[in-house]
């Protein structure tokens, strides 16, 4: 999109306000695609869950609860510290906004340290299928059907919450720095946004997924 | 790039008048970075065009091995050769046929929009496709996967030899560009419609695409995370689908139907649709019940989707289960029957003209109505514990996927190629095409209907002698089938030179597309159209028609 | 938000039996909701929106339901209960 002048529609629009919408609804219509991504494999914890349940307990014990409840906590904080962005967008702050941008970011790698922390240990607690993996007393075999699970899952997720800091970055050293982000049209940060949210919500069900199973 | 090599549109000379889409700009980089819909389209057109003809290619060993009963290839490249068929011609062909190319080039067209909602998503989709493909040429060059195109578990994850990593990779990207490109279709289709084109004004074709679209967002990403699951299985050696750990092999099966069912109407939906404008077009009689067209395109999108477990009557389910899903499968006849109801009775009494896209179009038709037919037997649970797995189901998803769906696309291409190059084809070579076509489908498909009632078992690369005559006929037909499906190459690419020049409506059709130039300029509609009526506002009586934008024509 | 999530990981060690999971995934179900309607600004036109935030989970619904009709009713699932245990190493 060429900077400089004053933000034209795209020649399929009649308005930025008809653009910015229409940049929504995708970003929407996007996220049915992502819903069934990731229900389509929660459906498969669920399945083996409901088949297995002794052995998911047991299994599901050496997950590392503090770390993905902190995850929990700095995601949700970030979706609003996101939320405040663009509210200082809306608004026209724009120093506000690149502020709360740039906590969004923060709160985003200070997940992924956390996650490869959490990767860290549990490699080293033998829970990794194929590679490294020990059957523990109580949960052969299907415990390491679990361990797929986890893997594959909070690997997408990870890969996700990644593409997200890519659009935040993209955002703050492109869209912003350029400004083509005005209180008249934010719908860009908008679209980020609902995708950095989306991306907390997979997270929201992962975590009783994972983390909460066979704890009492 | 392989695919650079069919640049389409290249060849229009330079005395066309003013500038249209085809000659703004004709560098390479204008194409190959173009967020143009049209232009996009026709890239899509070249690059499926060659899939077409690299899964042709294996079809022709396939033929050519069962004319005997001795066959010619070794057992292992059999295998290979009907894997990658199945591959290529579904994921590379068959679903981005119509709606990635008439449908990229026409749905803003019809609904009377400058472009599609998101132009880079759009080019971004080609280029993802074009990528799967890639990877799945280098499967195929490196000797191609043996699983059969349904990767079926624990065969591709244990137990075959061939790239089967690649080629569910391969699969697995291809989805991206599906997703892109259905995205965009219901994005725009939603929003960007012209000033007056309510929903019940949309040309069928428009609906067909949009109920495609919802199918392919909806299922592509489920069959994106069974891939995905396989793959971590081959690659590491665990996994979900593995029975010794306590997981299910059929859970693999459940997933990739419930995509891939559903996928068999992502091929078909958009071939209805195209039939649906030509027959009222070349009958020049509106469509009988529009209404309940549109309803039994969006009840096919849904229903699609609860009849996927049809596919694995014998492979262990549950009998309760099966029962479910054989009654949901008969439900999904009913909005079929509907609508060759309807394309039927829209012929009653009208001035038919037998050019080349309604005798495409008739085709469609009546291999549709063959192909559903036999569906219906198919989903009988009895019947099926019989034929399953046999040369009766290969006939029956032949008669609707290559049948149905490659007579519907050849014949939009026909009643869409004047717009889309301002010229016309010649008409006779492309009707003897046409009917050649039939014929030759015909003789090709029909013997393995007999076949697999006698027994033949599919995926095998040989026979006992006394079923030779069958197969036979079936390769002859092969033969006859693959000269019908050269002979629109070499006359459409013809008439790009040295074809007559098309008006802006050489059919006399009534939808926005024929209100403005052909080849259309870049940008569509100088002035945003004003919808004032539904389509098929034929009237055989006055001799007239009225277009979509409310001007009244004399035939 | 964050008190439900506290109440979510409480739930995890209280002895609740079967009601802990229908618990947890309700409240997951619920901070979804609010994530969608308050920080995604689902609310307020156009409601296009909310059809299509709905249908993903609705479709999941076509998916979940009708594959639990076979493993409701499958007589040799799962395959682990039926065989005795048969573990590869």
């Amino acid at each position: 999109m060429p900077s400089s002048r004053t933000i034209a529609p795209e020649i399929q629009y009649a308005s930025l306000a008809q653009q910015g919408e229409t940049a929504q609804i995708g970003m929407w219509v996007f996220l049915v695609n992502e819903t069934l991504f990731f229900g389509a494999l929660i459906f498969t914890y669920f399945l083996y869950r409901l088949s297995y349940p002794s052995e998911f307990a047991v299994a599901a014990k050496d997950a590392v609860l503090w770390c993905g409840s902190t995850n929990l906590v700095l995601l949700l904080t970030s979706s609003l510290t996101m939320v405040l962005a663009i509210n200082a967008a809306a608004q026209g702050r724009r120093s506000e906004m690149v502020a709360w941008l740039i906590a969004t970011l923060a709160l985003g790698f200070l997940f992924l340290g956390f996650k490869g922390y959490e990767y860290f240990e549990d490699v080293r607690d033998k829970v990794v299928p194929g590679l490294n993996f020990e059957m523990k007393p109580g949960e052969a075999p299907a415990g390491e059907l679990f361990w797929v699970f986890y893997w594959v899952a909070t690997g997408l997720h990870a890969v996700h919450l990644s593409i997200g800091i890519g659009l935040i970055l993209y955002m703050l050293l492109w869209r912003i720095r350029r400004g083509e982000i005005t209180p008249t049209y934010y719908a860009p940060l908008e679209v980020v946004a609902i995708y950095w949210s989306f991306v907390d919500a997979v997270w929201l069900f992962l975590y009783p997924c994972i983390y909460l199973v066979g704890r009492s | 790039m392989s695919i650079a090599a069919f640049e389409p549109g290249a060849e229009p000379a330079a005395d066309v008048e003013s500038s249209n889409y085809l000659t703004a700009r004709n560098t390479i980089a204008s194409w190959l970075l173009t967020r143009d819909h049209k232009r996009i389209a026709l890239l899509f057109m070249a690059s499926i065009t060659f899939f077409f003809f690299v899964g042709g290619f294996a079809a022709t060993l396939m033929r050519m091995n069962l004319a005997t009963p001795g066959g010619l290839l070794q057992p292992s490249v059999y295998n290979r050769m009907f894997t990658m068929h199945g591959i290529i011609m579904v994921w590379f062909f068959l679903i981005p046929s119509i709606p990635a190319t008439l449908g990229n080039f026409f749905i803003p067209l019809m609904i009377g929009a400058r472009d599609l909602a998101f132009p880079r998503v759009n080019l971004a989709s080609w280029y993802v496709f074009n990528l799967s493909g890639l990877v799945v040429l280098f499967a195929l060059v490196m000797g191609g996967a043996d699983t059969g195109w349904t990767f079926y578990t624990p065969l591709s994850t244990e137990y075959a030899n061939g790239y089967v990593f690649a080629a569910a990779m391969a699969v697995f990207i291809n989805g991206f560009s599906s997703i892109m490109t259905a995205l965009n279709f219901i994005v725009t289709i939603h929003r960007l419609r012209a000033p007056g084109m309510t929903w019940m004004r949309l040309p069928l074709f428009v609906w067909g695409v949009y109920a495609v679209s919802v199918v392919m967002l909806t299922a592509t990403p489920v069959l994106a995370m069974d891939t995905f699951l396989l793959a971590v299985e081959r690659f590491l050696g665990v996994g979900l689908f593995d029975p010794s750990r306590g997981g299910d092999p059929l859970l693999w099966q459940h997933m990739f139907w419930f995509y891939s069912h559903p996928a068999v109407y992502i091929m078909i939906l958009p071939g209805m649709g195209v039939v649906s404008e030509i027959i009222p077009c070349f009958a020049r009689r509106p469509v009988f019940g529009y209404a309940g067209m549109v309803v039994a395109l969006m009840a096919i999108a849904v229903l699609s989707f609860f009849v996927w477990a049809h596919h694995m009557f014998v492979a262990g389910i549950s009998i309760y289960a099966g029962v479910v899903f054989s009654l949901m499968t008969f439900f999904v006849a009913v909005p079929s029957a509907i609508k060759v109801f309807n394309w039927t009775v829209s012929l009653h009494k009208g001035a038919i003209l037998f050019d080349a896209p309604m005798l495409y179009a008739l085709g469609f038709v009546l291999l549709f109505t063959l192909g559903g037919i036999t569906g219906l037997m198919l989903a009988t649970l009895a019947v099926d514990v019989h034929v399953h797995g046999t040369y009766f189901v290969v006939a029956h998803f032949h008669y609707i996927m290559v049948g149905a769906t490659v007579s519907a696309f050849f014949g939009g291409l026909h009643y869409w190629w004047p717009k889309i190059t301002g010229r016309l084809y010649p008409e006779i070579w492309a009707r003897f095409a046409a009917i050649l076509m039939y014929f030759g489908f015909n003789l090709t498909f029909f013997p393995q209907f007999v076949l697999g009632y006698l027994g033949m078992p599919r995926r095998s690369y040989t026979y006992p002698p006394e079923w030779q005559s069958w197969n036979l006929l079936s390769s002859a037909g092969a033969s006859i089938l693959a000269v019908a499906y050269l002979m629109p190459l070499l006359y459409l690419g013809w008439s790009l030179i040295w074809g007559r020049r098309a008006g802006p409506n050489p059919w006399r059709a009534t939808g926005l597309e024929w209100t403005i130039p052909s080849p259309p300029p870049s940008g569509n509609f100088e002035h945003t159209p004003h919808v004032a009526l539904g389509p098929y506002s034929y009237d055989p009586e006055r001799g007239r028609y009225i277009s979509q934008d409310g001007t009244s024509h004399a035939v | 938000m964050l008190l439900m999530a506290g109440m979510s990981l409480l739930t995890a060690f209280l002895r609740m039996g079967v009601w802990a999971p229908v618990l947890e995934f309700t409240i997951a179900a619920l901070q979804v909701a609010i994530l969608f309607i308050l920080f995604m600004r689902l609310k307020g036109p156009p409601s296009l929106r909310w059809v299509f935030a709905a249908s993903g989970f609705f479709w999941l619904l076509f998916l979940y339901g009708l594959s639990m009709t076979d493993y409701a009713t499958r007589h040799s699932w799962p395959t682990q209960r039926v065989e005795i245990e048969n573990p590869r190493d």
